[in-house]
């Protein structure tokens, strides 16, 4: 079994992280976007607020073009892709040069969804090679823990980002699930008492988004994991 | 030698290669930029005999340069005979202080030895440059191997090629022959180096763990490597990719961040090994190289097998003036450079640049070097689909381990500019296989 530094598991974490921010985003912007063609351009103002990025956008088709190809938008599709590749790139001895190839790919087919004349739909090629790489993950990585740990980082992501577009009850429901399924195999310190919490607010209607959004960035405690290559 | 089928598939062998992020880093107006290495699947070919007579002559010279190093951090013999002016030894950036009276575990100083070789049209081989630091560039034809297999397996069906995906396993062994006892580590500065894909190909592939500085610490005279969980595991063996200043702030240059305090100390007590080891950068220094022949005659008692470029000291009054009668047909390096950076041409200067150089040459004789341009053999590569002669090296590489091993391939990179003889990735240059025959 492979030793892992705090520094290894801190970007596999964030690699999951990434890696699903990217997905789900592709994903609920793609619905988003069909509403806005049109029926109602400017709902990227809405959906600006509910993700809490800044509104920097000037029009509908300045938003889907740097929203999501802009490197220089902090919160663009595009950089949030490059920070999975930033973690991953790191975590070839752990993952597999096989495993590693699909972000790559991933990061390929973003670039080329830039520059074609139909970006949006080739945006299905980034999900597709996000889709692949959990699937090597699973089928490729013999260390549990390692699997582990990107699983946990991915199911933060997706329980934070369907908190924040407020998901239904039955959705957080079943990643809280999966959530408390896959902690204990990560071997990684987390806070039991934010846990109880967040599965006590997965249970209680209304949902309070917010509060569960506080917790499940707080989950994890600090001294586990140096937040070096998150934000 | 039947190839054909081979070549069919470039495209596709290249885009795989990119796939598995087979890239180098590059900076380029102080921005990082990482850089595909380009891929030509034309293999430079090598006899079996031919290869036999390279081993030979790699491992006299790789067995001269470890007694040279011995020496010149103990007792000086080769200095004391004046074979080698100690100006040449002292004066170098490569010699370290620090290292005198050092004795690395297992007496060996250069594990991972890249000798990088050209041939000249006549089919003479030539030594260009011994790299005794940290020599890089083996995984690329070691994964391109595996990707050119799978595209063509006819090829390597029905000709006899030596297998040379063996390479991580010989430097495995290389690592646990000096091992002082717990797990193997790769010492990497980290992504944006030049060099990180072989970094972090060769853990990959060899089982070692892929660390940078602050994942080690020096504590009771031992490195640790430290887990996510908080467990120490001892390390016995460290495979470090940066240089020897940067290696240990408290021994080297103390502004290094990436390095590890005190891994120094406990090295020179025989607690861990270090490959290769600190200072050998005094035996490849450009300048040292022009001894290399009289090393092997030394300390061996043997005529060097492989052949130096000519080559010219303009220290000695003798060689300088060759030197000046002979400007226009010499290349002249600059001994601190590396990387194919410090290589001018005396045919290509203006006449205000070869006045400047040869004012520069007469201050600082030291600092220069004068060879003999040798006319490499060309070998083909496929550009726009005709095939091109270019000029291309080779680096060989030897590893120790109880006894040195020739690894039965190398790394072949050519310059895609035809009117260059500079092959260096950094400078645009791409790669191909190397292949051995085994009949």
């Amino acid at each position: 079994m492979a030793i892992l530094s705090v520094e290894h598991s801190d970007q596999l974490f964030w690699l999951g992280r990434y890696s699903e921010r990217v997905y789900t985003t592709i994903r609920i912007f793609s619905k988003r976007f069909d509403s806005m063609i049109d029926l109602k351009p400017e709902e990227y103002e809405e959906y600006c607020r509910q993700q809490d990025i800044p509104n920097i956008y000037t029009s509908r088709d300045d938003f889907s073009n740097r929203y999501c190809f802009d490197e220089n938008d902090p919160n663009s599709i595009y950089s949030n892709l490059m920070r999975a590749y930033d973690n991953a790139i790191v975590l070839r001895e752990e993952i597999g040069s096989e495993t590693l190839a699909y972000i790559q790919l991933a990061v390929y087919a973003m670039n080329k969804a830039a520059v074609s004349d139909a970006p949006l739909i080739q945006l299905q090629r980034v999900m597709d090679n996000i889709v692949a790489f959990w699937g090597i993950v699973d089928d490729s990585i013999d260390d549990e823990k390692v699997r582990s740990i990107i699983k946990f980082g991915k199911r933060v992501e997706r329980i934070d980002i369907y908190a924040r577009i407020q998901m239904d009850t039955a959705e957080i429901e079943r990643e809280m699930r999966r959530l408390n399924l896959r902690i204990p195999r990560t071997g990684l310190c987390y806070d039991k008492v934010k846990l109880a919490h967040l599965n006590y607010l997965a249970q209680v209607s209304p949902l309070d988004y917010k509060t569960i959004v506080k917790e499940i960035e707080g989950l994890l405690l600090q001294d586990a994991l140096p937040m070096a290559s998150g934000m | 030698m039947e190839t054909g089928e081979l070549y069919r598939y470039s495209d596709m062998v290249n885009e795989l290669l990119a796939r598995y992020g087979v890239k180098f880093g590059i900076y380029k107006n102080n921005t990082f930029k990482e850089q595909l290495f380009p891929f030509d699947m034309i293999p430079r070919v090598i006899g079996k005999e031919e290869f036999a007579y390279l081993e030979r002559g790699l491992k006299q010279r790789v067995a001269a340069l470890n007694e040279f190093i011995k020496d010149i951090y103990s007792e000086k013999k080769i200095i004391r005979d004046g074979v080698v002016p100690e100006e040449f030894v002292y004066a170098g950036s490569g010699y370290l202080a620090q290292c005198e009276g050092v004795l690395p575990p297992k007496g060996v100083y250069s594990h991972i030895s890249g000798i990088d070789l050209v041939q000249g049209k006549d089919g003479t081989w030539y030594i260009l440059e011994d790299n005794l630091r940290i020599p890089s560039g083996a995984s690329y034809p070691m994964i391109a191997r595996d990707l050119c297999r799978k595209s063509s397996p006819a090829t390597f069906e029905k000709n006899h090629i030596e297998d040379n995906r063996n390479y991580a396993q010989l430097l495995r062994q290389t690592f646990d022959y000096v091992n002082t006892g717990g797990h193997t580590v790769i010492l990497t500065p980290g992504r944006y180096n030049a060099a990180y894909f072989e970094h972090s190909y060769l853990a990959e592939q060899t089982g070692a763990h892929l660390a940078t500085g602050s994942e080690l610490i020096v504590e009771d005279e031992h490195l640790y490597f430290i887990d996510y969980s908080g467990k120490k595991e001892k390390v016995g063996a460290v495979y470090r990719r940066i240089s020897d200043e940067y290696l240990d702030p408290m021994n080297f240059r103390p502004e290094s961040v990436i390095g590890i305090p005190h891994i120094y100390d406990i090295y020179r007590k025989g607690n861990v090994a270090l490959l290769n080891a600190p200072g050998n950068g005094v035996a490849d220094d450009k300048g040292i190289y022009y001894f290399v022949p009289k090393m092997i005659k030394y300390y061996l008692g043997e005529d060097a097998i492989l052949n130096n470029a000519p080559t010219y000291l303009p220290y000695y009054e003798e060689d300088m003036n060759y030197v000046l009668e002979h400007f226009d047909t010499l290349v002249l390096k600059d001994v601190a450079e590396a990387g194919g950076y410090g290589v001018v041409f005396g045919s290509k200067m203006t006449k205000e640049e070869k006045e400047k150089f040869l004012a520069l040459l007469k201050a600082e004789p030291r600092r220069f070097i004068a060879q003999e341009v040798i006319d490499f053999l060309d070998i083909d590569i496929y550009e726009s689909e005709q095939r091109v002669p270019r000029k291309a090296d080779l680096r060989a590489f030897v590893l120790m381990a109880d006894e040195p091993v020739v690894w039965k391939s190398g790394l072949t990179r050519f310059s895609r500019n035809p009117d260059s003889f500079i092959v260096n990735s950094s400078q645009g240059g791409g790669f191909k296989d190397t292949w051995v025959l085994s009949e």
